[in-house]
């Protein structure tokens, strides 16, 4: 099956090829971790690499802040517009409800024939929505656009996951969507880092491995898997001091006879 | 058809109007209600309420219903021409300006 790719090397690479075709993706975590960073590229490479237009809408952030932001990365966002490969929408969440929530995203879809949207973010579009209506529109608003057949992204702000706390988001949505990228940044040596982990993917295995990852001047780059730590999904890693068999005899916690002649 | 002197007037009749084609043009993505819009220059919809009226009514913004909201949003298309019109009024206009200096 042909997948839908991210366009960042090593994360297609840890969704063994791509994300699947019309998957609903959710990429959480708190703020600083790159969340509009990567759904911005993920828009541009489908545009550039696979030839898939591309929507951004927006609840917060305005446009001309979005346009400054992506040309810092060498993405020229109105270029993409002119081009009609691309719309970046700023609205809020009442009005992309009103009349069904379909009206206006259905006009926008047709207009520049897109296959690939991101959502910034489902946990702003929560904050307008009755708790007790939440899931059902949130499911409205993924159903809609998978019969569309578009592949989405939604952002979800996390500010929990610093710390022990593993919940991604505390209303139920991780069950609605197809796949969920973790991001988090993680304490290591008194310097904070990123990592990246699969911690869901419908329909596929993938790279269960937490890899760091950096936001560089051409967007986000995945880098290799954390090795010699522990802790990390804790916030705070440890490093894993290697002993010897010296060492480890020494301590006795191996055997004469298991040292090595 | 409106002369260029004619959109002049009432794209920059006050200020709210200039903050308001300003926005848009800025942020060509935004659709919004009335109210928002207001919010997002710092303005009351009492204060927009008629500036938006009369951009709706030149082209440049579009109204329309959403449900039972009625949205506004600029129209590219309709902005476009216009900016063409004013573009090419104030280019006959520069060398009638040099003629009396």
């Amino acid at each position: 099956m042909p997948r839908i790719k991210s366009g960042i090397p090593e994360l297609d690479e840890m969704l063994y090829g791509g994300f699947m075709p019309t998957d609903a993706v959710m990429v959480a975590g708190s703020a600083g971790t790159g969340k509009t960073t990567m759904a911005l590229q993920y828009l541009v490479n489908g545009i550039t690499q696979s030839g898939e237009n591309g929507l951004y809408l927006s609840f917060e952030q305005m446009p001309d802040q979005i346009y400054r932001d992506a040309a810092s990365f060498g993405w020229d966002l109105k270029k993409l517009e002119e081009e009609g490969k691309f719309r970046i929408v700023l609205t809020s969440p009442d009005i992309l409800l009103a009349g069904g929530g379909e009206n206006l995203l259905d006009e926008l879809i047709k207009e520049i024939g897109a296959k690939r949207i991101a959502v910034d973010s489902l946990s702003h579009f929560a904050m307008f929505i009755d708790e007790d209506k939440l899931r059902l529109e949130a499911y409205r608003l993924i159903c809609f656009l998978k019969a569309k057949g578009l592949s989405s992204m939604y952002l979800w702000e996390a500010p929990q996951l610093m710390g022990n706390s593993f919940s991604i988001t505390e209303v139920g949505l991780s069950f609605l969507v197809d796949s969920i990228l973790l991001l988090r940044t993680i304490e290591i040596d008194s310097a904070l880092r990123k990592g990246l982990v699969i911690v869901k993917m419908r329909g596929s295995d993938h790279d269960k491995r937490l890899r760091e990852y950096e936001i560089t001047s051409n967007g986000v780059k995945v880098a290799a898997p954390f090795s010699g730590y522990e802790g990390i999904m804790s916030g705070s890693a440890r490093r894993v001091t290697s002993l010897s068999e010296e060492d480890l005899y020494r301590k006795g916690l191996i055997k004469k006879n298991e040292r090595k002649k | 058809m409106a002369s260029g002197q004619e959109i002049l007037n009432v794209l920059l009749a006050n200020e709210t109007r200039a903050d308001l084609v300003t926005m848009f043009r800025k942020n060509p993505g935004l659709i919004d209600s009335v109210e928002g819009v207001a919010r997002r220059i710092g303005r009351t919809q009492a204060a927009v309420q008629e500036d938006v009226a009369e951009l709706v009514k030149l082209g440049v913004l579009r109204s329309r219903k959403l449900g039972d909201r009625e949205v506004i949003s600029i129209d590219r298309l309709k902005d476009k021409e216009i900016q063409k019109d004013v573009g090419e009024f104030l280019q006959n206009l520069k060398p009638n300006l040099q003629g009396k200096v």
